[in-house]
Order: structure tokens, then C-alpha cells, then sequence
């Protein structure tokens, strides 16, 4: 018990260590990447020299990167996340504006991939007809060809939510795994062996399938939040929907150092949590 | 006649009579802002998406009036020049109050101006205003007198104060209580703006009833033109700003009535070659982009019909000039318009020492000529007018590779590493006034874009510019202004730094539903009289 | 002959055909893919152009089939690179284990969180402004097989981590063996068979990288064709209703990736 404790401890700090180290990693990247420090104001003939200097000073790091990165960490210990150059405001009303809208999007696709995966796996398995298994090996085969981007036309297209298009893109990974450890488990000998018992689907499914599958499922559920993610970025900058993704490529875009700062501790403290569990669940495997 | 049939005639009758009031007061207009707008301060205003707010819900003291181009008295019911330019006297208007009650007086105008003008403030709006250095005065000697001093001439003052917005000195909600036709009623960051009419707006029509008739407005915030024109198609949306072109030609066979072509627009599209010396190209092509055979031989290899025809689907005009026709009076209309020649380009570079062998160009020393093409991810029109120009100029045997940057990539190399050999760019012009493009013409001036912020002038005719450039700042006369100006465009015309390439149309699309839009060439350029437009109310009623 | 065996079949000779069309494009076409014939833009399937034009009054067949070129033939080379990453990175830190491989899975994890995209616009942005668009292209492909490896890198590490314990591993080392001819001799060769099913579902993804990535803005220099390039057209809702022959590109892409996974030779794949 306390090895386990001691085990999710560590993860813990590997975790926070991992985040900090993505949050410095994305600040690095836009502070040395061509066009940090650029604004399209300079293009603009009736500024004066002073407003111009101005918007430059704005634009600089007064001191070196680590210990602005330094300077940043402490605020936000306090709860003060900077504030947006490009936006001019304070970030962390910024993320409370627009978290909840893609984390709704992320769960509700993640739900919506995971039933419409599960209920076709299992009916591919337990159906007579040959041609639900080929449906569902041909619907997932076709979505998972289409490129994130093409989906997520798609979906603007028919005036789909947004979650309905990260569904789209994270079902057919779902049904194929689901479908190949429901075979698996299926064939083992002892299921086998309580099948010819007698036991019914339902018990048969609920006591000895599940706990087959359990952990490597679990695993995958964590997998597919991370992906999930993964995949808000460029559809929310396509379907022109605010929450964080689009906020992350327009930050990109707009070399918007304190706010990736923020965003990349974020979507790595939640990509690497998500991982972390679902290997933790993992290795709780038999 | 029973009593009740009487009363139902009655209703009737009175039904048809309140129908055209009905129809023609209250409702929402909907339409699109493009980005999310970074400030409601009118001081601070550089979007576009902040200065399309302004415009709906600022009150100025004098208003351009976007159809016939002239001015008219907005908060100021009349104003005065003084002879040297630099003092403006305004009779404001009695009796007027801001958004929630407060009295308006030359106070206001006062506190507005002095902040404005504050260098701490680093206001563009304000910017245009400097003229030279020192403080602005401003004096409010009476309630309905505001007088303001400039330390210099200020060209085409009166105009300026379009973009100034005048806010209350002394009202608890600071920038928030407006005088023009709307104000900010509620704002949901990403999402949209809501705007409510202004009870106490000042402007009535001729009817005497206030303004504006509709009562609403909703500015949904929509990157993406491909869903606003969707929506629009759907109902969602009444107008829309500005279409690309392949857009509104779907649209006009569609839907007809509701695309409206204003004529061609006061943007230009523009290609230069880099002429800075501190460009690290090597020798021998930095000597091809200052060679002006060179500039004005790839102006005429330049097929500027197929770009209007191709790109922009007939929806533009060729340029040849930094003005557009539709800006009546700084349009120079002597420019040459050469047509599309290669041959002539070819004799042009032949007379500089450029070899064609049929297929490849050489210069004088056998360099074959290749050079980049830069400008902005993101743009497809550009992106397609660069690719044309690719084909355009391996004609006369250049080869040409089209580079597509982000923004910041891009303005960091065109303004600060000067690594690139050409660049394609929008001008953007929202003033008619040349004299606040002064920084793009004066050879030190950070915005010279082929080679900005000379120590002196470079050329000799670069230094003619400067000096014509200054005489048309220093002058009140307009007609001198003019010639100078025009002179300047003929200068530019030969040597051709800039060159241009098309005036794009301005292309909106208004609902049926709307009446009395009147698109204009200038900016906001379908919603400029939004007070006096008005609403048809369905026959399903309710218009949400 | 079984239904899979068929499908493999299938699949195996439309990939087959499609990188023959692309790579002897010059012969199936007589139009350069940037030819403008500017009389006859967004034309519909004619005789002389069987899938139309583009809005500059370029060839979309021949587009198509010099895109193919390029997608095809780079997709491998980037997949091939990531896998190698992945393999070399992967393999270490499955046989050596402790701090190794806590480090390798942990920079793994890293890079998987950063923004590909943003990664990938500053590098872009870096390059040199006068390079050829062919050499930009082979560049863009390269660096994302350069930062494409974190996904194939956890399946390598897998792998050899069930090595590291193995029977015939002890026995080797037991013998003596050097640790770099166990490397060479044991380790990767038991690796290759799922490094080559990584491999093979990498290329796949790569090609719907880069389509993703010309969508965005990011892609291939013009004039040359792409897939995701060709894709782009589909951003404009009108003109694909108008034209729905501009949907070529993305069925072909879609048949594309599909045969991949049909062709692979291991029976399924983990998520």
C-alpha cells in the first residue's frame, strides 16, 4: 500500500517537474523563434517615434529568460498569471473564460467516441450478421484516414458542435483497440471455459471480461484525453471556436510569450496527468 | 355592422396604419467582427474589431460623411481654422448628454483632447495629430466653446477629428458613457458584442424622430468568412463588412439583391524589391533591385488584367498609383497605366545590361536573375497574385520562388533583419488624406518600406520626394498640396518603388431585410449610416 | 484464398498503382503541374482536362499526380526517419532501464505535449528565404519525421523492455558478449518486425500530417502540389458544392490511407 502511495507521489512530482519543464520549453520556443517581439502596429504610418519605441520596449524581455520564467513562476504561486500582451488582459481570466468551453468539448467528445466505440464493439463481437463487424471496420477505417483538418471542415459544415469532430477523430482509434481486446479476451481459455459452463452474456461480460480488460481500458480512456487535446488545438482554430486551442494558435501566431507560457504548463500538466494515469492503471494489471 | 365586427375593422384599420411604424422601428442587426476587440478606450483604439465599436458608439465633433466624402457638423454645430493652421475653434452643440444622463459640455472636449494627445498614452488617433513638437492647447473658455492650439500646422485637421471620440470628464463610467447612435450593453469575450440604442443620441431625421431606428445591434466575433457567409446564407446574419472576391461572385448568382459592389476601394496591393543596404543579399542582386529599368521592366511584365480577372474575379481594377480613383480629389489621373508588355520589359532590361537567351535572363556579369518573393501566410488572394507573378516574370526569364510567412516572420524581415528580396503587402488606407503617410514617404521614415529610415536620402529622387513631401505638410493651400502630391505620384510612377498592383473592389452583402444601406468605398464601409438604416420585420414576427 | 488475404491483395496493388501514377506522372500528363491557363480557370472535367482546373487555371489532374509524387515518396522518408529515432531511443531505454529510461519517456512525454504546429511555424519561419521549394518540401518532411518519433517511441520501448529480461538476453550476456554485438546481433532484430509495423502505420499519419499542416498554412511552397495543398481548395464551402470534382484529392487520400492499414501485414493494431 504505502509502495503504491510512494509510487503516485513520485508520479506526482514527475508530473509538476514535467509541466514546469513544457511551460519553460514553449517560452523558449517563442522567445527565440523568428518574429518574437514583432507587432503589426509598426506598420502603421501615423505612429510617432515615441509610440513606436514604446510598443517595442512592450514587446521585450527586460531580463534574461529564466529568471523571467523565474519571476513568472513566483507570481503565479500567488495566483497572478501575467497578463496577455497581444489581448491586454489578465490571463487567468482569459483561461477561466475558455476552459470550461473546450474541456466540455474534450469530455463530450471523448463520451461520444467512447459510447458509439464500445456499443459497436460489442455489437460487432456479439451480432450474427457478418456485415456489422465490416460497417464498423469500414466507418472507423474511412474516419481515421481523414485529416484532422477535414474533419474539422466538416464538421463547421454542418454546423457540428465541436465536440462532435474531436468524437470523430478519437472513435475509430477507440473501436479498434475495444473490438481487438474484447477478441482477445473472448478467447481466453477460462472464458471460454464459462461460456461452455453456461454463464450468461450479461454476467459473463460484467465478471470475467471486465476485469480482463479493465486496466488496459482504463489506460486507453486516459490515452484518448490526452489525444483529445491533442486534437482541440487546430480544430478550435478552424471551427472559430474560443476556447483554449484557438487561444493557443492565435497566442502562436501573435508571439504571445506570457500566455503560451501559460497554455503550454497547462496542456502539458493535463497531457502528462492523463498519460500518468493510464499508465498507473496500467501497470495495476495482473 | 355587429359591435364586435366594428371593433374588429377597428383593429384592422389600426393594425395597417401602425404597420409601417412597426415595420420600420426597434429589431437586432446582426453582423461580424473579425477579431476580438482589444479595447472599448476610443484613446487606444489600433484594431479594426475596436474601431468598428468606436465608430458605433462614439460621438465626434465632426463626422466625414462616407458617401460624399465632404464633412459635416457632428457634435460641433460649426468650427473654425484659424489662417495658420494650427488653432481650431468648435461651437459645440447645446442641450446634449452622454449615454447615461451626464451633461456634455466643452469640459469633455477638453478632458478628451488632453488625453488623447498625452504622450504617455501612446494613442495612434493621437499620433496623426503631431504635426511637431511641443503641447497641445485646449482651452473651453464657455460651455459651448472648445479652442484648441497645435505647436504646428496640422494638414487636413478638421478631418482628423472623425476618429475622435469624444468621452465624459466627470461621468462615473468613464468611457463606457457614449454620444454616438449606440452603447456597449453587454460583452461576452470571444463571443459577441451586444450594443443598445442611445436614449440620448442627438441626431433626429427630418421627421423629428430620434435616432437611430434600430434599436439592437449584435457584433457576433467570427474569424472565419467561410462561416460568416454561411450564416449569412441562413438568415443569421444581416450584413457583412467585407467579402473576398470568389465569395461574392457565388453570392451574386445566388442571391443578387443582397450583394452590393461599391466600386473600387481605397486599398492598394503592393510589390517591392528591397533597396535597403543592409539587406545580406549578395552584391549583384541588391544592384538589380536598384536599377530602375529593372523595377519598371517587372511592372510591365506584370499582367495586371489576369490578377484582377483570376484572383479577384473581375472584382478589382489594375493600380498604378498609391491613390485609388475612388478618392476623388488626391486621385491623379495623368499617371501612365502602362499596359502589359514583356516585350517593352525585355528592351528595358536590355538597356540595362540584362541578356535574355530565350529562356533564362542574365545580368551583365552572367548572374542568371532569381530572387524570393515574400508576404503573408493566411491571405489566399495574395498568395495567388504572387503565383501569377511567378509565371508573369518567367516570361521575361526571371525566376521567381514565392515564400508565404506568418506575420511576425514576415514584418521582423522587412523591417528589422531586411533578409528578403521582394515583398507583396496590402496598403491599407483608411484615411484620403496623403499627409498621414508621411513616414512612408519621407526617405527617413520608418515606413519607406524598400529601405526605411535613411540617415539622408539615398537617391536623388528620394530626396525630391522629401521636399515635396514637406512643402505639401507645411502648406494650408489645397491646391498646392495637390500639385505636389501629384508630382510625388509622378516621381513614384517612374521609378516605380512601390509597384502597384490592383484596387480591390469593396464588396458587401446586406439582407433584403435591411433598408436604406448605401455601401461605401471608406471605412466602416456598409454600416456607416447605421442610424438611419432600418429593419423589415417578417411576417412570423419576431426578428431574434 | 481468406477475405483478409484478400483485402491485403487489394490493397497492396491500389498503393501499388498510385505510386507508379506518381512517380511516372511526367508520363501520364503532358501539363506541368504550374502551367496557369489563365483562359479557363475553375473549369469542370473536360477533354482536355479530365479533373478540371484550379482557380489559377492549373491542371488538377496533373496537380494530383505530381502531389502524389511528393506525398508519397516523402511520407516513407519522414516515416522511416521517426521510426529510426524512435527505434535507436527506444531500445535503449527499454534494455537499460532505470535513470535512461525515465529520461527518454519523459522527454517523450514533453515533446508530445508542445504544439507540433508551433514547432513547426518557427522552424519554417528559420529557413532560409532562397531555398528551392523542392528542397523545402524534403525539409518540411524531415523535420516532421524528426518530431514525429514520441508516438512509435513508447511501442519500441515496450518491446525491448520484455527483451531485457529474456531468456536468450541473459544467455548472451552470460556468454560475454559485448554489449554493442548484443545490440546488433539480438536486440534488433528482434525489434525490426515492430519497428517495421510502426513504420508502416507512420506513413499513413505522416501523409495526413501534412495535409493538416498545408491546410493551416504551413505546407508546401508554391507552385508545387501537395495532397494537403489540394486539400486546401476544400476550405471554400461554395466552390467545392459548385465543383464537387475538388473533392479528387481527398477521396484518393482517403483510398490511400485506408490500403495502408488494409496492407499491413500484422494482424490489427494497438491504439
Amino acid at each position: 500500500m504505502s509502495a503504491g502511495i510512494s509510487r503516485i507521489g513520485r508520479r506526482l512530482l514527475l508530473m509538476v517537474f514535467l509541466s514546469l519543464a513544457g511551460g519553460l520549453l514553449g517560452a523558449t520556443l517563442v522567445r527565440y523563434a523568428p518574429g518574437y517581439g514583432m507587432d503589426e502596429r509598426e506598420l502603421d504610418p501615423r505612429l510617432s517615434e515615441t509610440t513606436r519605441e514604446a510598443i517595442r520596449s512592450g514587446h521585450q524581455l527586460h531580463s534574461g529568460l529564466l529568471s523571467y520564467y523565474g519571476a513568472w513562476l513566483a507570481r503565479a504561486a500567488h495566483g497572478d498569471l501575467g497578463r496577455s500582451e497581444w489581448l491586454d488582459r489578465p490571463i487567468a481570466g482569459l483561461l477561466v473564460e475558455r476552459f470550461p468551453l473546450t474541456l466540455r468539448s474534450v469530455l463530450l467528445g471523448v463520451l461520444t467516441a467512447w459510447a458509439a466505440g464500445v456499443v459497436l464493439a460489442l455489437a460487432s463481437l456479439g451480432a450474427r450478421a457478418w456485415w456489422v463487424d465490416l460497417a464498423g471496420t469500414l466507418t472507423s477505417g474511412f474516419l481515421i484516414a481523414l485529416p484532422v483538418a477535414v474533419v474539422a471542415l466538416a464538421a463547421m459544415y454542418l454546423r457540428a458542435p465541436v465536440f462532435v469532430a474531436i468524437a470523430a477523430v478519437i472513435f475509430p482509434k477507440v473501436f479498434r483497440y475495444l473490438r481487438n481486446l474484447l477478441v482477445h479476451a473472448y478467447e481466453q481459455p477460462y472464458v471460454l471455459a464459462a461460456r461452455a459452463r453456461g454463464i450468461g452474456h450479461a454476467r459473463l461480460l460484467l465478471r470475467h471480461v471486465l476485469r480482463l480488460v479493465g486496466p488496459p481500458v482504463a489506460a486507453l480512456l486516459g490515452v484518448s484525453i490526452s489525444m483529445a487535446f491533442g486534437a482541440a488545438i487546430p480544430m478550435e482554430a478552424l471551427c472559430d471556436s474560443p476556447g483554449i486551442g484557438q487561444l493557443a494558435w492565435l497566442a502562436a501566431l501573435n508571439r504571445d510569450l506570457p500566455l503560451i507560457m501559460n497554455l503550454t504548463l497547462v496542456v502539458t500538466l493535463l497531457t502528462v496527468g492523463a498519460n500518468s494515469a493510464a499508465e498507473l492503471l496500467h501497470s495495476e494489471a495482473p | 355592422m355587429t359591435p364586435r365586427t366594428r371593433a374588429l375593422l377597428a383593429c384592422l384599420v389600426l393594425l395597417v396604419l401602425a404597420a409601417p411604424l412597426g415595420a420600420q422601428s426597434g429589431g437586432v442587426l446582426r453582423f461580424c467582427l473579425h477579431s476580438e476587440p482589444k479595447t472599448f478606450d476610443p484613446a487606444l483604439v489600433d484594431d479594426e474589431a475596436s474601431e468598428n465599436v468606436r465608430y458605433l458608439t462614439g460621438g465626434v465633433l465632426i463626422r466625414l460623411d462616407r458617401e460624399t466624402q465632404a464633412l459635416e457638423p457632428a457634435l460641433a454645430a460649426s468650427w473654425k481654422v484659424s489662417k495658420d493652421g494650427r488653432t481650431i475653434t468648435f461651437h459645440l452643440r447645446k442641450g446634449l448628454y452622454f449615454s447615461d444622463g451626464t451633461k456634455f459640455t466643452s469640459e469633455d472636449v477638453a478632458f478628451t483632447i488632453r488625453r488623447l494627445m498625452d504622450p504617455q498614452m501612446h494613442s495612434s488617433t493621437g499620433d496623426a495629430f503631431r504635426s511637431g513638437e511641443g503641447t497641445v492647447e485646449v482651452q473651453a473658455p464657455a460651455p459651448d466653446v472648445a479652442v484648441i492650439t497645435f505647436p504646428a500646422a496640422v494638414a487636413g485637421l478638421e478631418r482628423l477629428f472623425d476618429q475622435v471620440a469624444i468621452i465624459s470628464a466627470h461621468s462615473p463610467k468613464k468611457e463606457m458613457a457614449v454620444l454616438g447612435p449606440y452603447y456597449v450593453s453587454e460583452y461576452k469575450p470571444g463571443e459577441y458584442v451586444l450594443l443598445r440604442r442611445n436614449p440620448n443620441y442627438w441626431r433626429h431625421d427630418a421627421q423629428g424622430r430620434p435616432l437611430p431606428y434600430i434599436d439592437t445591434v449584435r457584433l457576433d466575433i467570427q474569424r472565419n468568412r467561410e462561416i460568416e457567409l454561411l450564416r449569412f446564407r441562413r438568415g443569421e446574419l444581416q450584413m457583412i463588412n467585407r467579402l473576398d472576391a470568389e465569395q461574392f461572385s457565388n453570392l451574386q448568382k445566388e442571391n443578387p439583391g443582397a450583394a452590393h459592389n461599391a466600386g473600387p476601394g481605397l486599398d492598394a496591393e503592393e510589390f517591392w524589391f528591397n533597396q535597403s543596404p543592409a539587406a545580406p543579399a549578395p552584391e549583384f542582386r541588391k544592384a538589380w533591385f536598384r536599377t530602375t529599368e529593372f523595377r519598371r521592366a517587372v511592372s510591365m511584365a506584370i499582367n495586371r488584367e489576369d490578377l484582377c480577372r483570376i484572383v479577384f474575379y473581375g472584382y478589382a481594377a489594375p493600380a498604378f498609383g498609391p491613390v485609388s480613383s475612388s478618392n476623388k480629389f488626391w486621385f491623379n489621373s495623368a499617371l501612365p497605366a502602362p499596359k502589359h508588355n514583356p516585350q517593352e520589359a525585355l528592351r528595358l532590361l536590355a538597356q540595362a545590361g540584362f541578356r535574355y537567351d530565350g529562356k533564362v535572363l542574365k545580368d551583365s556579369s552572367g548572374n542568371p536573375v532569381e530572387f524570393t518573393i515574400v508576404t503573408n501566410s493566411g491571405n489566399a488572394a495574395r498568395e495567388k497574385m504572387a503565383t501569377m507573378i511567378q509565371q508573369d516574370l518567367s516570361q521575361i526569364g526571371m525566376r521567381v520562388k514565392v515564400v508565404t510567412l506568418d506575420f511576425p516572420s514576415l514584418i521582423e524581415r522587412i523591417t528589422k533583419t531586411f533578409d528578403y528580396d521582394s515583398c507583396i503587402l496590402g496598403l491599407v488606407n483608411t484615411d484620403l488624406d496623403p499627409g498621414s503617410q508621411m513616414t512612408v514617404w519621407l526617405s527617413s521614415g520608418e515606413n519607406h518600406q524598400w529601405n526605411p529610415s535613411q540617415k539622408t536620402p539615398a537617391t536623388a529622387w528620394e530626396a525630391e520626394i522629401d521636399k515635396l513631401m514637406r512643402e505639401q505638410a507645411s502648406s494650408l493651400n489645397e491646391k498646392l498640396r495637390k500639385a505636389a502630391f501629384d508630382r510625388v505620384q509622378q516621381i513614384v510612377a517612374e521609378q516605380q518603388p512601390f509597384i502597384y498592383l490592383v484596387n480591390k473592389d469593396v464588396l458587401t452583402a446586406v439582407s433584403p431585410m435591411v433598408e436604406g444601406a448605401a455601401p461605401a468605398v471608406l471605412n466602416p464601409q456598409v454600416f456607416w449610416n447605421i442610424e438611419t438604416l432600418r429593419l423589415k420585420v417578417p411576417e412570423n414576427g419576431g426578428t431574434e | 484464398m481468406s477475405a483478409k488475404s484478400i483485402l491485403r491483395a487489394v490493397s497492396c496493388s491500389v498503393l501499388f498503382a498510385v505510386f507508379a501514377a506518381g512517380l511516372f506522372a511526367g508520363y501520364l500528363t503532358h501539363y506541368s503541374y504550374a502551367l496557369q491557363f489563365r483562359e479557363v480557370p475553375n473549369a469542370a472535367p473536360s477533354a482536355l482536362h479530365p479533373l478540371g482546373t484550379d482557380s489559377l487555371g492549373r491542371d488538377l489532374f496533373a496537380r494530383l499526380l505530381y502531389g502524389t509524387r511528393i506525398s508519397l515518396l516523402l511520407a516513407p522518408a519522414a516515416a522511416l526517419l521517426a521510426t529510426l529515432i524512435a527505434g535507436v531511443f527506444g531500445g535503449l531505454a527499454g534494455l537499460a532501464g532505470g535513470w535512461c529510461e525515465k529520461v527518454v519517456l519523459a522527454a517523450a512525454d514533453l515533446s508530445m505535449a508542445l504544439p507540433l504546429l508551433f514547432v513547426l511555424l518557427a522552424l519554417r519561419a528559420l529557413m532560409p528565404l532562397d531555398v528551392s521549394p523542392v528542397i523545402s518540401v524534403v525539409a518540411t518532411f524531415l523535420m516532421l519525421g524528426a518530431l514525429g518519433w514520441p508516438s512509435s517511441l513508447r511501442v519500441a520501448w515496450a518491446a525491448a523492455r520484455e527483451l531485457r529480461n529474456s531468456d536468450f538476453l541473459l544467455l548472451a550476456r552470460a556468454g560475454g558478449s559485448a554489449p554493442g554485438r548484443i545490440l546488433m546481433k539480438h536486440v534488433l532484430p528482434h525489434l525490426r518486425p515492430v519497428l517495421f509495423a510502426q513504420f508502416w502505420i507512420s506513413i499513413p499519419l505522416f501523409i495526413l500530417t501534412e495535409a493538416t499542416l498545408s491546410m493551416l498554412g504551413l505546407g508546401v511552397m508554391e507552385p508545387l502540389p501537395s495532397w494537403g495543398n489540394l486539400l486546401k481548395g476544400l476550405e471554400n464551402f461554395s466552390a467545392v458544392r459548385a465543383n464537387p470534382w475538388m473533392l479528387a484529392p481527398l477521396v484518393l487520400l482517403v483510398v490511400v490511407v485506408i490500403s495502408f492499414q488494409l496492407a499491413l501485414p500484422a494482424e490489427g493494431e494497438l491504439a
